[in-house]
């Protein structure tokens, strides 16, 4: 159980993180969410050792971790770029910890051996031992890298941005294997990522970070379906932002409106909201087929762009007329409204 | 620039001529060193070819009126002040880079502080340090105020030198190995060392070349037992013949011998960051 209590830190006049708690469960495989700059990297700093906080606590298991180095926290850390030991072999690298730890080192060549080699049939690179770092791809220099921090027993494993080097197939096969070996050791997972997509499919629960504030801890679907304040609606990227002027009739309350992408029905100018529904006339301007789903743009008078995203599989494509003006519609209780018409750009 | 001829032919022509000032004075040197003795002088015309001034240089000619180079012992010391220098100073300068990782109080004004020592003529160094050491009572001598001299000189080549390296270098590989668990001092003798090896030995040549010719600094500092710069000299003051040469060519030859060291120990550290650079291009 990993306890995160009031953190804070700052860079000079810019503030990274205000007051973060957060409380993570044991053998939990939390995502954390944020734009770049939000201070995701920077709490995972904090967690590992690398960044001192400002105020705050951290507890691990009721024991406080602030005061206590790096090397003694027993917190795995696998960053960005890596960070592989570049003179050494896959197998060096990977017994390095074991070997060299001040506590608890392991001394026999055998025994360093059999958990080396065990770690890396966990990560798929049982044969590739002897190779010089050089000679790896991106994916196996990641699961080396893996492979390097899982093999010490740690008691949480903190990854920073994991996928960001690997290229679009690769990353979908490792958010497979991380989820795989994360079920094999039962251990706590931190996974900072700046993608929605990777954050909703990691996390057992997704934290959503701006600015240096949690705006929400939630399951994914809650997070998705239910985001708890119009940034954690904007950062999904799969919501539409409407101010009251933007909308026909006084159908919504005040403040800003959001609605999913894919909750949107286009239809002739001139159709005629029942009750429940609300209702905007755009203009379509273009539409981008990628596959099972087709997006079309529309513009409003205001100049903002509303996206409507049809799900091939269980929606025919409508037959639309660019520059030809259209009804939106959606049902009103489908939309969320979020009371800070300011934050709306 | 690479279709205009006539400038292409001009830089060609500067290279020639910039080599030919660099080298033309030891090749001169050299083949004077060949001169026949011990009748022949240090000048053109050649009598003829020999190499007496080489056996001269170690006692193996019958005794001449010219007498055998004083410095045998000259070159021995400034060996060994030079390979302590090189010691030292890289060290030094290497422990100095690293605190200068971290931005510590005052770091900015220590930085200039060492960098502007090495803009005050050496000779007043020199001087400065033999008044002081006539001060203090303490005697000069090659292994004591010359080498401090010396590890003053060089520090702060060796210092820029690792200061450079450690630039460049990668921290978060040493946060990694922090995180497995590997305290820091024993991460910065298996990680940080063997990485920035190159540039420790780039420090190191530099430091030793400074030290082994050092001359304006050691003048003064010396005291009674000379080192090489400073015995040959000595020996332009009687009279020069061609021994000279034949010294200078082959402590030339020890110097190209060390420079292939060098070369080979770097090839072989730097071959591995190489292959790594070339896979992350093709990647």
């Amino acid at each position: 159980m990993l306890e995160i209590r009031g953190v804070r830190k700052s860079y000079g006049a810019k503030r990274a993180l205000d007051d973060v708690s957060l409380s993570v469960r044991p053998g939990e495989y939390l995502s954390l969410l944020g734009p770049s700059g939000s201070g995701k990297s920077t709490l995972l700093r904090i967690i590992a050792g690398f960044e001192r906080a400002d105020a705050g606590e951290i507890y691990l298991d009721g024991k406080p971790l602030t005061a206590k180095p790096v090397h003694e926290r027993g917190v795995g850390f696998v960053s960005q770029g890596f960070a592989l030991f570049p003179h050494l072999t896959v197998f060096d690298n990977v017994a390095f910890g074991l070997r060299f730890r001040q506590r608890n080192p392991v001394g026999a060549p055998a025994e360093v051996k059999r958990r080396v080699d065990e770690m890396l049939e966990l990560v798929g690179l049982g044969e590739l031992g002897g190779r010089q770092i050089a000679q790896l791809s991106g994916g196996q220099k990641q699961r080396v890298a893996l492979a390097r921090t899982l093999v010490v027993d740690p008691h949480i494993c903190l990854l920073d941005e994991p996928l960001g080097a690997l290229d679009a197939n690769l990353r979908r096969r490792m958010t497979i294997e991380l989820r795989r070996i994360h079920q094999r050791l039962g251990i706590i997972f931190i996974h900072v990522t700046g993608n929605e997509i990777e954050a909703l499919a990691m996390g057992e629960r997704v934290v959503v970070l701006d600015q240096g504030r949690v705006l929400q801890t939630d399951a994914p679907d809650t997070v998705y379906n239910r985001p708890a304040s119009l940034q954690v609606a904007r950062f999904l990227n799969r919501y539409n932002t409407f101010d009251q002027r933007d909308l026909d009739g006084a159908a919504a309350a005040d403040g800003v409106s959001c609605i999913r992408r894919d909750l949107i029905e286009v239809r002739e100018a001139g159709y005629r909201a029942a009750a429940p529904e609300t209702l905007t006339t755009a203009t379509f301007v273009t539409a981008e087929y990628s596959g099972s789903i087709i997006v079309y743009f529309f513009s409003l008078p205001s100049g903002k762009v509303v996206e409507v995203e049809y799900h091939l599989s269980h929606k025919r494509p409508a037959e639309l007329r660019e520059g030809s003006a259209y009804a939106l519609v959606w049902r009103t209780d489908q939309a969320m409204v979020f009371g800070s018409p300011k934050i709306a750009a | 620039m690479e279709n205009q001829p006539a400038l292409r032919g001009a830089l060609g022509l500067y290279t020639v001529i910039f080599i030919t000032f660099l080298y033309a004075p030891f090749i001169v040197l050299a083949i004077l060193s060949f001169q026949s003795g011990p009748e022949g002088g240090p000048q053109f015309p050649i009598i003829h070819w020999s190499i007496y001034w080489y056996k001269h240089l170690f006692g193996l000619t019958p005794p001449s009126r010219v007498a055998p180079l004083p410095i045998g012992d000259a070159l021995i010391r400034s060996l060994i002040l030079a390979f302590a220098t090189m010691v030292t100073s890289t060290l030094l300068g290497t422990l100095t880079a690293q605190a200068f990782r971290r931005r510590f109080t005052g770091s900015g004004l220590v930085f200039y502080l060492v960098v502007l020592g090495m803009m005050v003529p050496g000779v007043l160094v020199g001087l400065g340090v033999a008044l002081v050491s006539t001060y203090l009572g303490v005697d000069r001598s090659w292994w004591g105020t010359t080498f401090l001299v010396h590890v003053v000189y060089t520090f702060p080549f060796a210092f820029l030198v690792m200061l450079a390296v450690l630039n460049r270098f990668d921290r978060s590989v040493e946060e990694a190995a922090w995180a497995l668990g590997v305290p820091p001092a024993r991460t910065f003798r298996k990680i940080t060392f063997p990485l920035i090896f190159p540039g420790v030995l780039s420090a190191m040549l530099f430091a030793f070349t400074l030290s082994y010719d050092e001359f304006p600094r050691t003048l003064f500092a010396a005291g009674g037992d000379l080192t090489l710069p400073l015995a040959i000299y000595g020996t332009f003051s009687v009279e020069i013949h061609p021994n000279i040469f034949a010294f200078g060519v082959l402590t030339t030859l020890f110097s190209f011998a060390i420079l292939a060291v060098y070369g080979l120990l770097m090839a072989m550290s730097v071959r591995r960051a190489r292959r790594v650079a070339i896979q992350e291009e093709i990647a």
